[in-house]
């Protein structure tokens, strides 16, 4: 089998790894082969702290993916999170020179790196740079510019990094396996790709992942990234704060949220308890339901107004006429639409993967939008990339068709 | 012999609370008060103080003040004392301020650093200024941390000892040996925040829980009189069927009590004990008894009892003295006692003498593994004595091995899961709701014999444990040396969540005060 038209998305989840394997037809659909999954280990906030740890699950994961996909798994497109990914938006220019009037692909090139040259700090790497709008001549709405005749190319751009020593880490963890990297994906930007439609993020529409360790976001406004990053705060510290205020450990803390917790308060019979069951020979413990309650929606409500006012700092938020998609293991929490709904002032929705064929019910679970979207990713950028390809660059690919 | 007042009065009137403020000096004064939020304490009364601005934005506590401004801009002293004495002086207005109104005090640093080591001598003086009490707590470095730390807290101490109305002085190579050889100093630091936090909250309960007996600050202070002392510290708790028994055992097991040899040489002794509703003054005697056994008969003892409905099946006690300085190093324990006397054995069963609770007596007997416990033998390898049967109709009881005892450490939640972690035990786990509330303690019929204590049966447990390990079932809950998560929890190998200023690791609800029990 022609292995240019597989594809294979890594995501190194706080909770879970999961390996997706696709094979894109020549519609331009895509068709899920397989999904290999693996609990994650040594890993906290999206970002590796044991490496070794670390690499036995994604070993797992793959491995698990080769089984069901029945693809000898080479390479892949793995996503990164962790609170040390930023952005920022930035415009780029260039004039052409006087004996040119027409726009080519070295003026594209030209104007990115233009939009680049801003100081991000000396550790960090660009992960993206996703074009928004290009303007010729100060004309806006310029899809593609190249062949059009005009003077002067101003390019906005989306522009994603992180700290250089944390994403290589990922990518080594991958390499020592070994496995080649295809590419390095902002989570939420492969989400984004599964949770939206290319409709969907021309209305506006803001897709929140809250996983296990952190809370990835990314805002559309016009069909553009306007707003991206990333909150450390995730369904860990929901069980966290669990296991501390009814103190339980962390294994009941966890079972406890996914089986009964929901995020909505006032709903529970007064003195409404959970039996804690326990498996393992111990006395039960009765949970005041409306306690577990709260401390689910304390800390889900926090997390939404930080997100908010760090939103806020732009007047994007205002122009995302299609609400608001909360996607990630944790929006399994029952009510979770409701409390963004009545934080952001917006309507809001849980979201999962769901344009794509070969996918089985089960894997229609927003735990997986990352893994699933990453695939989605890929395939937006094979297309995209021109045959003569050359080095692959893995920090700031260029490429135009993502947004 | 312990003279016990007959003279219970009801508890008084929702006295006044008394205001106390907790300062915290330094990144380990920051951490145990973190450790004392976390276990309930109101943050409202803390302030913390640090010359390390980033620390103090990760601090929990409702006030903060930055020391040295102008001296150390926000970084910390690099572990130099004149930084630190100079920073505090720089801040005195502001802690003055925040010293308020507080009548009693406690200052709570790491000894051996700079901020510590430096400024809590300065903070001690302006809180004795503004005329309140001021008890401080220190720890004393590792000995691995070198002889220069060591040096550093010494001095440090003896400033301290001068200045404040008492000082309970914590060894950190003994708090160490609390937690297994092989565990992290981030275990051994967590273990001292713990037994920190419960003598705080100890002192603090003592002072203003409505008791039955009151403690007030007069006798506090009697017990903590030798200034130029080492404090004797004890506290434990048990919801077993020999609660009074099990946890007097946990207070002696305290690395501060140096396994009670050295409460023989304290000239007095303050002793609360606590418990629901449903302790009774059986409870109370036998406890006492037992004690009496480890002070000699010189020693006063000031003596207080609390019944406080949030205790609800266990019954605690906490135990403060202090000692002249010259017997003052505190040898590594070792379990030796004074005196091997049985215990009297708590005879259980429905026979006991006409409890004022009666539901207490409709419990069925005592199951053969909850049955009365003799006290440990010396050797580990001897099994106790038994205890003289008194008018037991009752199955023999069960002799428990010493080793069985020996707190069950639970390795904190910091580790990554791993299968065992299913099967940690955090105390409270076995806890069940409180029954129907229980009389007050009501007067007993007075068993002169203290060979043959009239007890009533603490209230059992409605939900019967699974068939636990004899050992399990016995072992009282060892509070002070249980490894609960740390404030971090599990994200302390990670890089903390700083938002705003606020330390998103630590639980939301603690952050914004909600209680959630
Ligand atoms: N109990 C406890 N002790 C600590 C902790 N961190 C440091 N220490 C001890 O406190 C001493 C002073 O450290 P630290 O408070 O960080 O220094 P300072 O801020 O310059 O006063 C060290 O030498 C340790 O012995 C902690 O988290 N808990
Ligand atoms: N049914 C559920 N209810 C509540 N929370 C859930 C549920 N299923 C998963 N979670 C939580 O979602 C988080 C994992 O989400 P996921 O998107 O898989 O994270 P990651 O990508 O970081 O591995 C965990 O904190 C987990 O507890
Ligand atoms: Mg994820
Ligand atoms: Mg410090």
């Amino acid at each position: 089998m022609a292995s240019s038209d597989l594809m294979v998305g890594l995501e190194i989840g706080t909770s879970k790894i999961c390996v997706v394997v696709g094979e894109g037809r020549p519609d331009g659909t895509i068709k899920i082969l397989g999904v290999g999954q693996a609990p994650s280990r040594g890993v906290r906030k999206g970002e590796i702290v044991d490496f070794e740890t670390a690499m036995k699950c994604v070993h797992e994961a793959v491995v698990d993916a080769e089984t069901k996909s029945d693809v000898m798994i080479r390479s892949v497109y793995v996503g990164v999170a962790g609170a040390h990914i930023q952005s920022f938006n930035n415009r780029g220019s260039v004039s052409l020179p006087e004996d040119r009037d027409e726009i080519d692909e070295q003026d594209i090139e030209d104007v990115k790196t233009n939009a680049r040259e801003v100081s991000i700090p000396s550790q960090n790497a660009f992960l993206h740079s996703i074009i928004q709008h290009y303007h010729v001549d100060g004309q806006d709405g310029v899809l593609n510019p190249v062949g059009m005749l005009g003077e002067r190319l101003e390019a906005d751009f989306h522009i994603i990094h992180g700290v250089r020593t944390r994403i290589q880490n990922t990518i080594r963890c991958v390499k020592e396996l070994p496995l080649d990297v295809e590419d390095v994906v902002f989570t939420a930007l492969a989400a984004a790709q599964v949770v939206l439609t290319p409709h969907q993020k021309s209305l506006g529409a803001l897709v929140i992942d809250i996983g296990g360790g952190t809370t990835d976001y990314i805002l559309y406004v016009d069909g553009a990234v306007k707003q991206s990053g990333v909150l450390g705060v995730g369904g860990d510290h929901i069980t966290n704060d669990i296991s501390m205020g009814l103190r339980i450990p962390m294994t009941r803390a966890e079972k406890l949220k996914v089986e009964e917790g929901a995020v909505t308060l006032g709903n529970c019979l007064p003195g409404e308890t959970v039996q804690l069951k326990d498996d393992s020979g111990f006395a039960g413990k009765e949970i005041e339901r409306e306690t577990l309650n709260t401390i689910i929606h304390l800390r889900l409500r926090e997390t939404f107004e930080l997100l908010k006012r760090k939103l806020e700092e732009e007047p994007f938020i205002n122009y995302i006429g299609e609400g608001i998609f909360i996607t990630g293991g944790c929006s399994h929490l029952k009510g979770i639409d409701h409390l963004a709904e009545e934080v952001f002032e917006l309507p809001a929705r849980v979201a999962h993967a769901q344009t794509m064929s070969g996918l089985t019910s089960a894997f229609e679970n927003p735990q997986f939008s990352a893994a699933i979207g990453l695939i989605k990713y890929a395939q937006a950028v094979q297309v995209d990339r021109r045959p003569t390809g050359g080095i692959r660059r893995i920090f700031g690919k260029i490429f135009s068709g993502m947004r | 012999m312990i003279q016990l007042s007959r003279n219970y009065s009801l508890p008084e009137r929702e006295e006044e609370i008394i205001p106390i403020k907790v300062i915290g000096i330094g990144g380990a004064g920051s951490n145990a008060l973190d450790r004392m939020v976390l276990d309930g304490l109101d943050k409202g009364d803390l302030i913390a103080a640090n010359t390390d601005v980033q620390s103090l934005a990760s601090s929990v506590a409702a006030s903060k003040v930055q020391l040295g401004r102008g001296v150390t801009r926000g970084l910390g002293t690099g572990g130099d004392p004149q930084l630190g004495l100079d920073a505090a002086t720089e801040a005195g207005d502001e802690l003055r301020t925040a010293c308020g109104e507080a009548r009693l005090i406690f200052l709570c640093t790491g000894l051996g650093g700079g901020t510590g080591s430096g400024a809590a001598p300065v903070v001690a003086e302006l809180a004795r200024e503004t005329g309140a009490l001021v008890i401080t707590f220190a720890t004393m470095p590792f000995a691995f941390e070198g002889k220069r730390r060591a040096a550093q807290a010494q001095e440090a101490l003896l400033e301290l000892q001068k200045i404040s109305s008492a000082v309970i002085c914590f060894e950190n190579d003994l708090m160490g040996d609390i937690v297994a050889p092989k565990a992290g100093i981030h275990q051994a630091f967590a273990a001292a925040d713990v037994t920190i936090s419960q003598s705080v909250r100890s002192i603090i309960s003592l002072i203003q829980r409505p008791g039955l007996i009151r403690i007030g600050f007069d006798d506090l202070l009697a017990a903590l009189r030798n200034s130029n002392s080492r404090c004797l510290f004890g506290y434990g708790e048990s919801d077993s069927d020999n609660r009074p028994h099990d946890a007097l055992t946990q207070a002696l097991k305290n690395p501060l009590m140096d396994r009670g040899r050295m409460l023989s040489d304290a000239t007095s002794v303050l002793v609360q004990v606590a418990g629901g509703p449903g302790m009774t003054l059986s409870e109370v005697e036998i406890l006492m008894q037992e004690l009496n056994r480890h002070i000699s008969d010189d020693t006063q003892i000031l003596f207080g009892t609390v019944v406080d409905g949030r205790m609800g099946n266990r019954l605690s006690v906490t135990i403060i003295s202090s000692l002249a300085a010259d017997g003052a190093v505190v040898s590594k324990p070792v379990f030796e006692r004074p005196s091997a006397a049985p215990v009297p054995s708590p005879q259980a069963g429905p026979e006991t003498k006409r409890s004022p609770a009666p539901e207490l007596e409709s419990q069925p007997a005592v199951e053969a593994d909850t049955a009365p416990e003799a006290e440990p033998s010396p050797s580990p390898d001897e099994p106790g004595k038994f205890v003289p049967e008194a008018e037991s109709a009752e199955p023999p009881p069960l002799v428990r091995p010493l080793q069985m005892i020996e707190a069950t450490l639970n390795q904190p939640e910091l580790a990554d899961e791993t299968p065992s972690e299913e099967t940690d035990s955090i105390g409270d786990i076995a806890e069940v709701p409180e029954p129907a509330a229980m009389p007050q303690i009501v007067e007993q019929v007075r068993e002169p014999e203290p060979q043959q204590p009239r007890v009533i049966l603490p209230r059992k447990k409605t939900t019967p444990l699974k068939e636990p390990k004899p050992a399990e079932n016995s072992v009282a809950k060892q509070e002070v040396l249980q490894f609960e998560s740390v404030t971090r929890g599990r994200f302390e190998k990670s890089e903390p969540t700083i938002v705003e200023g606020q330390d998103l690791d630590v639980p939301t609800f603690l952050r914004k005060n909600v209680r959630v029990k």
